[in-house]
């Protein structure tokens, strides 16, 4: 059990140059600032959790790390590259994926042509539908493959979610809200994935809700609120952090 | 792992129903044996057809709905005729074209003109393009109208045209066949886009752009190419139109309702369907005809009813009701 540590990503991370940085990042909307100068960086292999109550802004600044919202300043960059002003879709040649807080399978298309339309990305032919059933292995969706995606239920649905991602063989991955609304075993089977995902050296961000997930899942913890950075650190220092605590719990406890 | 194996695993790389696909060639092919005397019809509903399956490509493949059809098919239509007439000829060309020559020289416009026409509005979501069509086509209805070289108003007449391998392309059996090649290409092209990356990349497109996007989908070039690809069709048909034709006219051939109909046969057909658009050209050709002898002047409010039928209780038009009702015609698959 040596690699208990190691399956952290923490030793192997620190090292590794980031995957991910952002600077600076900024973005308003007309006269509303939804986010506001957040820094962060991603290492091969680390888990970034981003909380912060309604509202605060995480999903934006999500949208804006993945190219589909304009930033107003900063400044972002994959493997040391400027990417600021790529569109989405160059991001993900360049090896970024997304799942989006909404599900949204292509709902005419079977589970597996909606993983295939992804798969295309980096192979052609039986090639590209090899791998997408491969994916659909690994996510544990196989056994529902010629299913129309309309008839997921919602489990399924954002296991179908990460599969597309997964299937354009990202190295850094956006999770926004992959977790929240599962039942407690789906719970525990979509945090396993997640963990051997980042222990097979993906840089992950993720959105989420649900405290106690967040916190054993992440290797870093940036908390937002009003659209600003409230804390950051280790998880359990996040936690305890008296204006995390204030945001999520009103003023009025003390 | 041992479930994988045992379980049978499923195709999505296929090129959709080709049973489906042949049972209809081998009916169409049939029918000129059968109803010898009724060629106008089988002519003009096959080029319809095959209009209706070159309008799907963009209208069902990359759910941009055009209505300015009319423009490509005019655009192949009178680019045949202008380059065949020795009298129209323009300065540069020393001897007319012949048919096939002309045919593609409209293809080349026709997708350049849907190469500029969707680079400027493919950026814009919603329904900006399909207004975009139906202006396009009205610019180029009143140049067509407007312009002595297009013969304005009254429109071209077709001149004498060199045998294609010794065949008179006025035969309308010769022209049964142009037509009949005309949708045999559509669909085999529609049987080629299903199995490709291209296929998934529209439909992923037509559903959600900004799924697409995050899959590494550019929307705007899919659309593009869907566009350039419908357009060398439906020119090529437009040439073929003009042959059977012989004389059209601005006023007929760029009008509106002729755009509307060829967007009506693939829509109820079915547009998300491979061989919708075919089958809603053939219904609805047969029943239009039906219609006008039988009930003579009532057929037009029959047929306005019949479509509005269609449209409330098929949303994905007649095939998407087999596909509802698990009949499992190989619907797109």
């Amino acid at each position: 059990m040596t690699g208990v540590a190691e399956s952290r990503g923490v030793p192997a991370a620190e090292r590794a140059a980031p995957l991910l940085t952002a600077e600076g990042i900024t973005i308003r909307f007309g006269g509303v600032t939804a986010v506001k100068n957040i820094n962060l960086s991603v290492r091969p292999g680390e888990i970034l959790g981003l909380i912060g109550p309604n509202g605060a802004g995480k999903t934006t600044l999500f949208n804006g790390l993945t190219g589909f919202v304009r930033l107003s300043e900063g400044r972002v960059t994959l493997d040391g590259r400027d990417i600021t002003h790529l569109q989405p879709q160059a991001r993900s040649r360049l090896g970024m994926a997304r799942t989006f807080q909404v599900e949204r399978p292509f709902e005419d298309l079977s589970v597996l042509e909606n993983v295939l339309v992804a798969a295309f990305l980096r192979h052609r032919g039986r090639a590209a539908e090899d791998h997408a059933y491969a994916v659909l292995e690994r996510v544990g969706l196989a056994d529902r493959a010629a299913q129309p995606a309309a008839e997921l239920n919602l489990a399924r649905r954002r296991r179908l979610e990460l599969a597309k991602a997964l299937a354009l063989e990202p190295r850094l991955l956006f999770l926004d809200e992959s977790i929240a609304g599962l039942n407690p075993p789906a719970q525990q089977e979509m945090v396993a994935l997640i963990r051997e995902l980042a222990q097979s050296g993906l840089g992950i961000v993720m959105v989420e809700h649900i405290m106690h997930v967040i916190m054993t899942l992440s290797d870093h913890v940036i908390c937002m609120a009003f659209g600003e950075l409230l804390a950051e650190g280790h998880p359990a220092d996040v936690a305890a952090h008296p204006d995390v605590i204030r945001a999520y719990l009103g003023d009025d406890h003390d | 792992m041992t479930a994988a194996a045992t379980l049978p695993r499923p195709r999505a790389l296929t090129f959709g129903n080709l049973w489906l696909s042949g049972a209809l060639l081998v009916v169409i092919a049939l029918y000129p044996f059968v109803f010898g005397k009724a060629m106008n019809f089988g002519v003009s509903t096959l080029i319809f057809a095959g209009l209706a399956m070159s309008w799907n490509i963009l209208g069902g493949w990359a759910g941009q709905t055009s209505l300015g059809h009319a423009a490509l098919l005019g655009i192949g239509a009178y680019t045949m005729t202008l380059l065949a007439t020795p009298e129209r000829l323009p300065a540069f060309l020393p001897a007319p074209l012949a048919p096939w020559w002309g045919a593609l020289v409209g293809m080349i416009l026709a997708v350049l003109l849907a190469a500029i026409w969707g680079g400027l509005t493919f950026r814009l979501r919603g329904s900006y393009f399909t207004l975009s069509t139906i202006a396009v086509a009205l610019v180029l209805r009143l140049v067509a109208i407007n312009s002595e070289w297009t013969g304005s108003s009254e429109g071209l007449f077709m001149p004498e045209l060199p045998t294609l391998f010794g065949l008179d392309l006025f035969d309308r059996k010769v022209e049964y066949g142009l037509a009949f090649a005309f949708v045999l290409l559509t669909l085999i092209i529609t049987h080629l886009i299903r199995r490709s990356r291209l296929g998934y990349g529209l439909q992923a497109v037509r559903e959600d752009e900004d799924g697409a996007r995050a899959l590494g989908i550019d929307p705007t070039r899919m659309k593009l190419i869907a566009f350039m690809i419908s357009a060398a069709l439906t020119a090529l048909g437009g040439s073929i139109y003009a042959v059977y034709l012989q004389a059209f006219e601005p006023h007929t051939l760029l009008e509106l309702p002729i755009s509307v109909q060829i967007a009506l046969m693939a829509i109820i057909g079915g547009r998300t369907s491979i061989q919708g658009p075919l089958i809603g050209a053939l219904l609805l050709s047969i029943f239009g005809e039906l219609f006008r002898t039988v009930f003579s002047s009532a057929n037009l409010l029959i047929y306005g009813v019949l479509i509005l039928a269609v449209t409330i209780y098929a949303p994905n038009g007649l095939m998407g009701l087999f596909r509802r009702g698990g009949l499992k015609l190989g619907v797109n698959r």
